[in-house]
């Protein structure tokens, strides 16, 4: 595939505690594969995978966690230049979800404000195990002014839905920015016009 | 989950600053078992960049007493025939910090030093509202390229037009014979229309936006740290700016370097006949070697006194020694034939001048090798201390490390960073001081249309003795400072006994140093300087291995930055370390690109591993940048005509 066959790119990264199924979420999304008990994925930086929506080819670069969310040691040029960020836990796993705080913190801080979060509760093909109600992760959501989706990676279960509606976001999102940015650039430290610039620019 | 460390490892990492992540991420990439670990809660050590509240956190922490005695759970975990070697945990590589504050705060509270760095207080602070903050916003993708190494179009589109313009300014002025004499002094150059204060609690609220590195280096386009980024495809995980600007300060004036052809001729400090002198000077010795018989003679002299048999104007002598040479007065010949060279090759690869600089700053590169590493399984533990080294009594060799929960890793080898070493190994070691300030400031040093310039600006040394201050000034559109502000890093070889003696004189002669609110119109030559810190940092880079006592043999040594420049002592120090651990095998090889991996379906179940890597990958990387090298000296030679 050449690099000039898409009209968007954009970056969209993982996060959440070690063993809520990341890497999962994105092998089942750009290959369709489930492994289970597959070890760390050793030597991948990340995953492409192109879409098509509404007759435009949209690059979705996915980068995984690299294990570094293991001891809490994941490196904030990580956050950097992200267009999208999904937060998983698993919902089987109240800790998991006790931990999203923490997790918010950090986006705060490194990246950049106008990021697109989505929550992900994962593993819902365990559904008997479920330690987190669908309510009060929609509820904690709602307070964070982020979209809530509850996938299995397992069995397939709204992961396509997750990134392509995630990917339509973005791409709204790239042409108001687009529009505004006429007008007025958006403030430094946001990033977000350095993203594009590389965007528009392979195109 | 209750995640343990895994009980062996080939190789246990202490301290995440460059030298550390650059080998630890060359060990991974040739399939060793990396531990690397740091007591610190954030990356980079000495090398980190903070936020303003982490800053301020930094230095609360700074001038913190640790608790340094040995855990107890240490003891019992080394067997009988085996010594125990205490790490430090007691950061001592930094002091003398000092904080002024000039800006005012909202409630019309007179600010001194330290007492106003009460951040729970300032955070709750809230602003009104930031006029004025309109009329200079900036579009970054009008005004600057952030220039992605490796091959990117963007890089040579650059380049192309840097050159093609060089010719064109050249041509057109060569042909008409006129050049314009234009003399108004640079520094009284454009005033904003509204002058805009920002007040503490802004830089607070706002601190978010920046990046203060702790040490100040820009990337030289053709240096080691560049080529090794592009080499290992790390460059992948970042983004540079270029820098804008040389400048110098000469006869009391802040004024631009000529760097390129076309620069050298828009010039407005020097003369007809001085730039064609500077140009054909530069040309010429842009390959010395080729000309052993120009420069022979003076090879023990100074390379000033060689500047000056050469006919160089005073003016011309400042330029190439202080701003393209970078040298110090005291410099010989050959040592500053090389440094104009090296300086002269990294211009117009990526821009005008001959530096990059990455966005959110320097602290962003370490965490790039560190990432490559965890990419390739490295194990990532920060604000995790080591308590002691577990050395065999007969082998005299390090078997373990000792965590502070008493947990014990086996290892082949231990790599350090030389502020993690005890008392007892550093006894008879001397240490060079670096001497650093950092400055907010509210405009640039020298006012141009653009608000955006990143400068560098060598500050000649006041008296004999003395060494020459590299200044650097960075703009919003880096990253590493809010909207409105410069941040401004000085930095020199310690000659005094604390950095803010050694480097107030130059700020004061550059800045105004006040908290008045009100600005005098006469004052507005120079920028205000809204918020300072000074501080002292150790210097280990030329400390050699034998000075250490008592060091197993396998145990390595990483130094903290060293006061250059460039970056090429933190890289030549990482590959020689590598190089001694294993001597055969590549250091930093390309990591395959992620789209090149072919993923085969079945496959990737049992090897969700490296196998699947297409074999030509690395080929097809040597071949592009070939091409990307040949392109860059072609356009060089173009511009040598």
């Amino acid at each position: 595939m050449s690099m000039e066959d898409y009209d968007f790119l954009f970056k969209i990264v993982l996060i959440g505690n070690a063993g809520v199924g990341k890497t999962c979420l994105v092998r089942r999304f750009t290959q369709g594969l489930f492994p289970p008990g597959q070890g760390a994925t050793i030597g991948v930086d990340f995953m492409i995978k192109t879409v098509e929506i509404k007759g435009e080819k949209i690059k979705l670069q996915i980068w995984d966690t690299a294990g570094q969310e293991r001891f809490r040691s994941i490196t904030q040029s990580y956050y950097r230049s992200a267009n999208a960020l999904i937060l998983t836990y698993d919902i089987t796993c109240e800790e998991s979800f006790r931990c999203l705080p923490e997790w918010l913190r950090e986006i705060e801080q490194y990246a950049n404000s106008e990021v697109i979060t989505v929550l992900v509760g994962n593993k819902i093909d365990l559904a008997e195990r479920r330690e987190v109600s669908q309510q009060r992760a929609e509820e904690f959501a709602g307070t964070q002014n982020m979209y809530y989706l509850e996938t299995s990676a397992k069995e397939s279960d709204n992961v396509e839905k997750l990134f392509l509606d995630l990917a339509c976001r973005l791409i709204s999102e790239a042409r108001q920015n687009a529009l505004v940015n006429n007008v007025d650039s958006s403030l430094p430290g946001e990033g977000k016009s350095i993203t594009y610039l590389n965007c528009c620019n392979f195109n | 989950m209750a995640d343990d460390l895994p009980t062996e490892f080939d190789v246990v990492i202490l301290g995440t600053g460059l030298p550390e992540s650059i080998i630890a991420a060359a060990c991974t990439r040739i399939g060793q078992r990396v531990l690397h670990i740091d007591a610190r809660n954030y990356y980079g050590g000495n090398w980190a960049s903070f936020t303003f509240s982490g800053l301020q956190t930094w230095i609360e922490n700074c001038k913190q007493e640790l608790n340094t005695e040995l855990a107890a759970a240490c003891k019992g975990q080394a067997l009988d025939n085996e010594e125990i070697i205490p790490f430090n945990k007691r950061n001592q590589t930094i002091q003398n910090i000092e904080v002024f504050c000039y800006s005012s705060t909202e409630d019309g509270e007179a600010v001194e030093e330290a007492g106003a760095l009460n951040i729970n207080s300032a955070l709750l602070t809230t602003v009104t509202s930031s006029d004025g903050q309109e009329n200079s916003s900036i579009d970054i993708s009008k005004n600057h390229t952030s220039t992605e190494q490796n091959d990117s179009p963007e890089g040579r589109s650059d380049l192309e037009e840097a050159t093609n313009s060089d010719q064109r300014s050249a041509d057109s002025t060569l042909e008409t014979g006129t050049i314009v004499e234009v003399e108004p002094s640079l520094t009284q150059a454009i005033q904003q229309d509204s002058p805009k204060t920002i007040t503490y609690s802004q830089i607070v609220k706002e601190g978010r936006r920046f990046n203060v590195d702790l040490v100040s280096k820009f990337l030289y386009s053709r240096g080691l740290l560049i080529e090794l980024l592009i080499k290992s495809n790390v460059s992948r995980y970042t983004e540079f700016k270029n820098v804008t600007r040389i400048l110098t300060y000469h006869n009391g004036k802040i004024e631009q370097v000529p760097c390129s052809r076309a620069d050298v001729f828009a010039s407005k400090q020097l003369s007809m006949v001085e730039k064609r002198i500077l140009m054909k000077f530069l040309m010429h010795y842009i390959d010395y070697e080729l000309h052993p018989e120009d420069y022979q003679d003076y090879e023990n002299s100074t390379f000033l006194e060689f500047l000056k048999s050469k006919q160089l104007t005073p003016t011309l002598q400042h330029f190439v020694l202080y701003s393209i040479a970078m040298v110090p007065e005291n410099a010989k010949t050959i040592e500053g034939l090389k440094a104009m060279q090296h300086f002269l090759r990294c211009l117009g690869r990526y821009g005008n001048t001959p530096f990059l600089f990455p966005m959110y700053g320097l602290g962003e590169i370490p965490q790039c090798f560190c990432r490559m590493c965890a990419v390739f399984g490295g194990v990532y533990c920060l604000h995790h201390s080591l308590e002691c080294l577990v050395v065999d009594g007969d082998s005299k060799l390090c078997k373990a490390v000792i965590d502070h929960r008493g947990k014990r890793v086996d290892c082949k080898y231990v790599i350090v960073e030389d502020s993690y070493l005890p008392e007892q190994i550093c006894a008879n070691v001397s240490y060079k001081q670096i001497s650093r300030a950092v400055l907010i400031t509210d405009c640039s040093i020298l006012n141009t249309e653009s608000n955006q310039e990143i400068s560098v600006l060598t500050f000649p040394p006041a008296d004999k003795g003395q060494t020459a201050v590299y200044i650097t000034e960075l703009c919003s559109s880096t990253m590493t400072c809010m909207k409105n502000t410069y941040l401004v890093h000085l930095t020199c070889s310690s000659t005094k006994p604390t950095a803010k003696e050694d480097l107030e004189p130059v700020v004061q002669q550059l800045f105004t140093l006040s908290t008045e609110n009100d600005i005098e119109a006469n004052d507005r030559t120079k920028p205000k300087v809204l918020w300072a810190l000074y501080f002292n940092m150790r210097d280990s880079s030329g400390v050699p291995r034998q000075s250490y006592a008592g060091l197993p043999p396998n145990v390595y040594v990483c130094s903290g930055p060293d006061h250059c420049f460039g970056n090429d002592h933190a890289v030549q120090q990482a590959e020689n370390l590598f190089h001694e651990l294993y001597p055969s095998e590549e250091f930093c090889p390309p990591a395959p690109n992620p789209e090149d991996i072919i993923y085969d379906g079945e496959c990737a179940q049992q090897e969700p591993s490296e196998s699947s890597i297409p074999v030509d990958s690395k080929a097809e990387a040597s071949a592009e940048n070939e091409t990307v090298v040949e392109s860059y000296e072609d356009s060089e030679a173009q511009k040598a005509e």
